[in-house]
């Protein structure tokens, strides 16, 4: 392959990962005048991150509906604090997220997206269900197209997207950030952006662990995201958070490549199936439902959180009941529709249609196998790699205003940590405030800082080496030799010795020279480095966490078996000094 | 021959390249004949979300269509009075 071109951009505000959190923060920082955006993508925005093919849902504090069962955001807080986070809580993010949701859900609709039905017996024409608190809080919506019509909304406004370049160096001068460097994964050229402000928002890092269907790629969460952000983070020595929360948490689940969401009785999929066994016995019964004729007739009250907790133990019980059920020979286990009305399935194709894989999983159920919802049972029993899921809440340390150590650079979405199941609100509400404060940075500066250029030669350096040497590992080699090592070394079951032995394993890793024959397969390469880096972190941060935490978070030390919240119950930040070395620092969670 | 799980209808694709475009994997490459349907380069990559299906302008034609891997599959009950 030739020499790689450098391509130079210079703009105001610059956004790097185009998920949900990254096409909300262009497309409000685009709403000030004047101010230049360039929001950059390694895949393309029209279908990337974690809502690339839609979701279905999103919570959020409802003010029309919440007012009228006299359940407040505080109390809402509480629950999520208690029964959500399980005390690993940022109560500042979880306010901006569940207190400016339904506002972002009002710019959603204006921008097209269909919040409001004909059939719905709930103020404002809205589906509501329950998912992570004692009442019902999330929206269900048609969030089908959200990624095609966010990114025609960031174009109408002038925000230039470019796709396919992923991104690689922060460039930071005097403490604050002066650009960034990307390099594309078509032509191959390095992309030297210079930028007053930014945000960081590439995801979550999801190939840290081998995927039991045989294919690489088929993650819970999109495989493109490798982590990339918190790499570059962690070399321009900002603190990560929660990262040694790799686990399995999921247990038992719908199987195949499909997880359409329908399958869990405390899903966002409401009215849901029933868990049953061979027999038929029912081993989780369906969900109850809120009763919406009877809104603000009864006030919310303590009980209602107490109920709401005992239930969520009972169901937590009963998913963790199911895989000992299933070692000790129970299962196998279904899912059972067999009582859903016609309505009800109507609803349930409505529902997985707008989320995930759903689209294909209906083409695949009904299609493919030619088979039916309410007949046909499908089992309970999946096969998913360990992830950082939504529980851990792994990312970024940020201020109350989104704001990293480096000035102007913002984080949002799930490159932000604190606060679990953020999920789709973190990313629309830090999307839009990390937009509105890059904006009004770049207009408190005049000129762009001029970022060293060492970092980009290094880099241009770097994927020279890779695409013109003739030795080296293809990156598929490597990445699965990482996987193998994550999954035996910081595995379900960790300790001193086999953590310590991971990291000399991993730089194996490190020195391994990667060789890639196009642009395609330097993209891989880059993502693998991250993958390295991702890794790296889960290892040290997971040695230093010196406890056990039962599931969700399923972090399992065979030398420190008990969970110690004395101690413990701390965000543990991890970061890399101008030496190289790492420090450690316990952060204190909210009240 | 590899494996592969995406296939396009001559007739009905119009090699508009959406597919390519949209792909989050870059599993596609335009054909180097104008008006072909795309090559599956990386089909090992793909994450299986089905966006090249239902972003396709022709889908409705069947210009495009995921045949699920078999270790992808579900697992259920094909009819519930049999196995009862």
């Amino acid at each position: 392959m030739k020499h790689l071109n450098l391509v130079p951009i210079e703009t105001d505000v610059l956004v790097m990962g185009g998920g949900l959190a990254g096409c909300m923060a262009a497309i409000r920082a685009a709403e000030e005048e004047s101010v230049r955006v360039t929001l950059v993508d390694k895949s393309n925005t029209l279908a990337s991150g974690c809502a690339a093919s839609g979701i279905d849902h999103v919570w959020s504090y409802i003010p029309p509906v919440h007012e009228k069962m006299g359940y407040t955001l505080e109390d809402m807080a509480e629950d999520h604090r208690v029964g959500t986070s399980y005390g690993f809580f940022r109560r500042d993010l979880f306010t901006l997220a569940a207190g400016t949701m339904y506002e972002r859900v009002l710019d959603l609709e204006g921008f097209g997206i269909r919040f409001r039905y004909e059939d719905s017996k709930i103020p404002g024409g809205f589906r509501i269900v329950p998912q992570f608190h004692s009442v019902p809080t999330s929206f269900n919506f048609d969030g089908g197209p959200l990624k095609p019509v966010l990114t025609k909304e960031a174009r109408r406004r002038g925000v230039q997207i470019v796709n396919r370049v992923q991104m690689t160096d922060l460039l930071v001068r005097e403490g604050q950030i002066a650009g960034a460097v990307g390099v594309s994964n078509r032509t191959g050229d390095i992309y030297f952006f210079r930028s007053k402000s930014a945000v960081l928002s590439s995801g979550r890092s999801n190939r840290l662990s081998r995927n039991p269907t045989g294919f690489d790629f088929n993650t819970r969460m999109p495989s493109p995201m490798s982590g990339d952000g918190t790499s570059m983070a962690i070399r321009a020595g900002l603190p990560v958070i929660n990262i040694e929360f790799l686990s399995n948490i999921l247990g038992l689940g719908p199987c195949g490549n499909y997880n359409p969401n329908y399958g869990d009785p405390r899903n966002t999929v409401q009215p849901a199936a029933r868990i049953v066994d061979g027999r038929g016995n029912v081993i989780v019964p369906r969900t109850q439902f809120y009763d919406w004729e009877s809104l603000g007739q009864v006030k919310w009250t303590e009980a209602v959180r107490q109920q709401w907790l005992a239930d969520r133990k009972a169901w937590r019980g009963a998913r963790a009941g199911l895989v000992k059920r299933h070692a000790s020979g129970e299962g196998p286990f279904f899912l059972d529709f067999s009582e859903a009305s016609d309505e009800e399935i109507a609803y349930i194709e409505w529902s997985i249609r707008h989320e995930g894989k759903g689209t294909q999983f209906l083409r695949y159920f009904l299609g493919e196998e030619g088979a039916d919802l309410r007949r046909n049972r499908q089992e309970y029993a999946g096969l998913w790699p360990r992830e950082i899921s939504g529980t851990a809440a792994k990312g970024l340390w940020v201020d109350k205003n989104l704001e990293t150590e480096i000035r102007n650079l913002f984080g949002a979405g799930d490159e932000v940590g604190g606060l679990p199941w953020q999920a789709s609100p973190g990313a629309f509400t830090q999307g839009w405030h990390a937009g509105a404060m890059a904006a009004r940075r770049a207009k408190e500066q005049r000129s762009l800082l001029q970022p060293e250029r060492e970092t980009v030669a290094r880099r241009a350096q770097m994927c020279d080496a890779m695409v013109n040497g003739s030795d080296g590992f293809h990156w598929k080699e490597v990445e699965i030799g990482v996987q193998n090592l994550m999954d035996f070394y910081c595995g379900d079951v960790r300790s001193e010795g086999l953590l310590k032995r991971g990291l000399e394993r991993i730089e194996d890793a490190k020195q391994a020279p990667l060789r890639a024959e196009n642009p395609h397969e330097l993209g891989r390469c880059l993502d693998v480095m991250s993958i390295i880096d991702n890794a790296e972190l889960v290892l040290r941060s997971s040695l230093e966490r010196k406890e056990s935490r039962p599931g969700p978070l399923g972090f399992v030390r065979a030398d420190y078996p008990d969970q110690d919240d004395k101690n413990w119950l701390v965000f543990l930040a991890i970061r890399k000094d101008e030496h190289g070395r790492f420090n450690f620092a316990k952060l204190p969670v909210d009240p | 021959m590899g494996f592969k799980h995406i296939f396009f209808k001559e007739e009905t694709c119009t090699g508009c390249n959406a597919c390519v475009e949209v792909c989050m994997c870059d599993a596609f490459a335009p054909n180097p004949v104008k008006g072909k349907p795309p090559l599956l380069v990386y089909p090992e990559e793909c994450w299986f979300c089905g966006c090249c299906i239902s972003r396709c302008p022709s889908r409705e034609q069947g210009a495009i269509r995921m045949v699920t891997p078999f270790q992808m599959r579900g697992s259920f009950q094909r009819d519930r009075r049999e196995a009862s």
